[in-house]
């Protein structure tokens, strides 16, 4: 069920036995949620926190006239608001982009397993801290990247992070995310993304149809990106 | 909803839009179609051009084209007075 949860650790420390099984111990309850679902509302009181282990999740924001900016897409794997633990209520609400399965995690036993086992208290900061890196790579696309880099440089991202859990390969990976998704991340309209995706597959980088990206040429991608994984934090050692 | 396509024709050809958005009507669908210019042109400008030769087809899930949107349309432009006061 935490398989791709413990991936992902595994992929920056060790994580033995006994603390798998403390990890498992953390949820009570897994849920199937349909698609374009808000499964966390921005300022309501928080007692548990999501485990995505199938599916897409984003974290977003709207402004009143309904634009809305995703900061930040959640794929298996990801303890999507494990911040909403210190934070008690986020400033962010969280969705469902796909239909996803998610498991819950009640904020006592995250407190108590992060007591017994202050290795894995600081693996999720770690992972809090990954969040917060992603972020920041988002605030430089936003800023400063042009359309077509910020492209592609989603899914360099999402290449590099879905293959940490065995989601994608050196040719591509399933996406069953729509134009306007990407719009919604990127700061584009979903016009703007589909002449820049056709720039994309133009220059012979990448294609992305049919709910896949597929890679053409993954150097020329990431050179166009100026994608440095550094951020994604993938040595492992010890926290 | 109904599905709208916007194919966009401009100086690189066409560029088909294979997936299409549900709307409520033709309406949000035209503000649709000039929001996505405008994301274009600021690109553009960004860059230090501006080709204003373009246009946005919307069509209906049949593909018939309802109506098309100029680029020029999405923009109230001002241009400076040339020449005389320039020159001064």
């Amino acid at each position: 069920m935490i398989d791709a949860y413990l991936l992902k650790l595994r992929a920056r420390d060790a994580v033995s036995e006994e603390e798998e099984e403390a990890i498992r111990s953390l949820f009570s309850e897994v849920k199937e949620v349909a698609a374009d679902k808000t499964v966390v509302r921005a300022g309501e009181r928080l007692h548990f926190s999501i485990m995505l282990l199938d599916g897409l999740l984003c974290r977003y924001k709207d402004l009143r006239d309904g634009s809305r900016q995703i900061s930040e897409l959640h794929v298996a794997g990801d303890f999507a608001d494990l911040h909403g633990f210190t934070l008690k209520k986020l400033d962010h609400s969280v969705m469902t982009l796909t239909p996803c399965r998610i498991a819950l995690a009640p904020h006592e036993r995250i407190r108590a397993v992060a007591t017994e086992h202050p290795h894995l208290a600081r693996l999720f900061w770690l992972t809090t801290n990954i969040d917060a890196a992603i972020h920041r790579e988002w605030v430089l696309s936003l800023g400063r990247r042009t359309a077509l880099a910020r492209v592609a440089h989603l899914f360099c991202e999402l290449r590099e992070r879905l293959a940490i859990v065995g989601l994608a390969d050196e040719t591509g990976f399933e996406l069953s995310l729509t134009q306007t998704d990407i719009a919604e991340c990127m700061g584009l309209t979903p016009v703007h993304v589909n002449r820049t995706l056709r720039e994309l597959r133009e220059r012979g980088l990448v294609e992305f149809r049919s709910r896949r990206v597929t890679i053409l040429d993954l150097a020329g991608l990431k050179r166009v990106a100026e994608f440095d994984p550094g951020y994604l934090d993938l040595e492992p050692e010890p926290r | 909803m109904p599905l709208y396509y916007f194919n966009i024709y401009n100086g690189n050809g066409l560029t088909e839009d294979e997936e299409g958005r549900e709307l409520p009507d033709l309406e949000p669908a035209r503000l649709e179609a000039l929001q996505g210019i405008r994301s274009i042109l600021a690109e553009d400008v960004l860059q230090g051009r501006l080709d204003l030769r373009g246009r946005i087809d919307v069509l209906d899930e049949h593909e018939e084209t309802l109506f098309s949107v100029a680029f020029r349309e999405a923009l109230e432009i001002k241009d400076a007075v040339p020449a005389a006061d320039n020159a001064g």
